[in-house]
């Protein structure tokens, strides 16, 4: 579904260059869904931001067979003085849906009420992170990428997310980043672990699970013991 | 995968409908004034004109002299503003992968292009209708000057926009540089009727053969002295492709 040819990746920061991505080639099984693992700063998040497209890689190329969704769980792109409606009826636009159908199903779904035809801007956080959860999912991609989605909405909301992310596991895949691991089983079954060492493929999540615990135990133990506990 | 060309299309048609609305504002009255503001402008500049008694430089009408001027040279002006700043103004929106950078551009650019026309019309209907002005001699040549001074305000901007991405003080020196636009772009003489000397000087100005191009197509008889269309559309190309090709090679960085 996604092919990764030979990419790399580097940040610069105050003249400091760091190598997030280093030379990596991967092609990504087709049936299943990918867990992405790691500790924070090793570039999970950069690895999904270039396989969504909203970052170039330096160097090589990705692939991509079918319809990839942005990194999910994101609420950057409203604009605040367009009301939802409006921010809804260009992002259908832009990925050649029917408005209409789309404007629909948000409303139902993200139950944003009357609010809808309210500025973005007047939004609390919740109620974006609702609204562009509820219009990734009115959007039918071939590849959802999710990047720490748990937190949003009350147990209310989730359990619907729960529901409908399950209607469309049989025709579309995931990328997930979580750090909540009974997310990882439920979803995922099979993984990346990356980690400033290097990048691993695991076939099965709960291997992946287990050297992600492993590695960082490893990473805890090198550490100087803490002063007081 | 579906074609690349109707994904950008639809892309861009997406964002023209957007720009529309932040642009305009929530009112319907919006892009009236989008409309009237230059129009009404050029009217006030005429009649101040008309009132000291100027006499047109060319031809029998001062509105139809200066409104081909000086819609002209707005239109180019507003362009290349308006493109300068399309990468920043759309930032947020490069979350979106379907999105890059030379669709703000296009987007832009539809849209100013879609406004002046309409605007270029309206005011050469209107001054026709009060009976000062006749219909334009060449409509052809008119719609050609129109469309290579779009070519040219978007390959201007767009290399603009490619420069602010990399050097941001340079917002501030295209703005200094483009100042005199107003008095060395034949707004308010006829370029042809200058002493030689000084027109050679004018004719580097790309805008002047613009404003000259439009002129040949309006007059009957304006024979322009000055005007150099392959001048013209050969720096409007090398423009665009500057700037095409600045956007693609600076895309990485920008992002």
């Amino acid at each position: 579904m996604i092919d990764l040819i030979n990419i790399s990746k580097s940040y610069t920061a105050k003249g400091v260059k760091k190598r997030v991505i280093d030379r990596l080639s991967f092609s990504f099984p087709r049936d299943k869904n990918v867990a992405i693992l790691g500790p924070n700063g090793a570039g999970k998040s950069t690895l999904m931001r270039l396989i969504a497209g909203t970052e170039l890689p330096d160097e090589g190329r990705i692939v991509r067979h079918g319809r990839v969704s942005w990194p999910l769980g994101f609420a950057g792109g409203f604009n605040g003085s367009m009301t939802g409606i409006e921010n809804i009826r260009f992002v259908a636009r832009i990925y050649g849906q029917k408005t209409n159908a789309v404007i629909d199903y948000v409303h139902d779904f993200a139950e944003l009420g009357k609010s809808l035809s309210l500025p973005v801007r007047t939004y609390s956080n919740g109620m974006k992170a609702r609204l562009a959860f509820g219009l990734s999912m009115a959007i039918d991609f071939d590849c959802y990428l999710i990047d720490e989605i748990t937190a949003v909405g009350d147990e209310n909301f989730r359990r619907k997310s729960r529901k409908v992310f399950t209607e469309k596991l049989p025709h579309a895949r995931i990328f997930m980043i979580s750090h909540a691991m009974n997310q990882i089983l439920e979803y995922c079954q099979c993984g990346l672990l990356i980690s400033p060492e290097g990048v691993w493929y695991f076939d099965d999540v709960r291997d992946l699970i287990r050297a992600y615990e492993t590695s960082n135990k490893a990473r805890l133990a090198a550490q100087p013991a803490p002063l007081s506990s | 995968m579906e074609a690349s060309l109707t994904t950008q299309v639809r892309v861009i048609a997406a964002l023209v409908l957007r720009e529309t609305r932040a642009t305009f504002g929530t009112s319907q009255i919006g892009y009236l004034w989008a409309i009237i503001v230059p129009a009404a402008g050029t009217m006030l500049l005429v009649l101040l004109f008309s009132a000291v008694g100027r006499h047109p430089p060319f031809g029998a009408s001062l509105a139809l002299f200066f409104a081909t001027g000086i819609l002209t040279l707005e239109f180019f002006n507003k362009l290349s503003a308006s493109l300068m700043t399309a990468f920043e103004a759309n930032r947020a929106l490069m979350a979106y992968p379907l999105l890059k950078g030379a669709d703000f551009l296009f987007a832009r650019a539809t849209l100013i292009g879609a406004t002046y026309a309409l605007i270029m019309g309206l005011f050469f209907c209107t001054l026709i209708a009060l009976d000062m002005a006749g219909p334009p001699a060449h409509p052809m040549a008119l719609m050609e000057a129109f469309a290579v001074t779009l070519i040219f305000g978007f390959g201007f901007g767009a290399t603009n926009a490619v420069i602010v991405s990399l050097l941001d003080s340079w917002r501030h020196v295209e703005k200094i540089l483009t100042r005199p636009l107003i008095f060395i772009s034949g707004v308010f003489y006829v370029p042809s009727a200058l002493p030689a000397s000084a027109r050679e000087w004018v004719a580097w100005n790309p805008v002047l053969h613009a404003i000259e191009w439009l002129r040949n197509g309006y007059y009957a008889n304006y024979d322009s002295r000055v005007l150099d269309k392959t001048y013209l559309v050969g720096i409007a190309l090398c423009l665009v492709f500057t700037g095409l090709a600045g956007e693609r090679l600076t895309r990485s960085r920008r992002n």
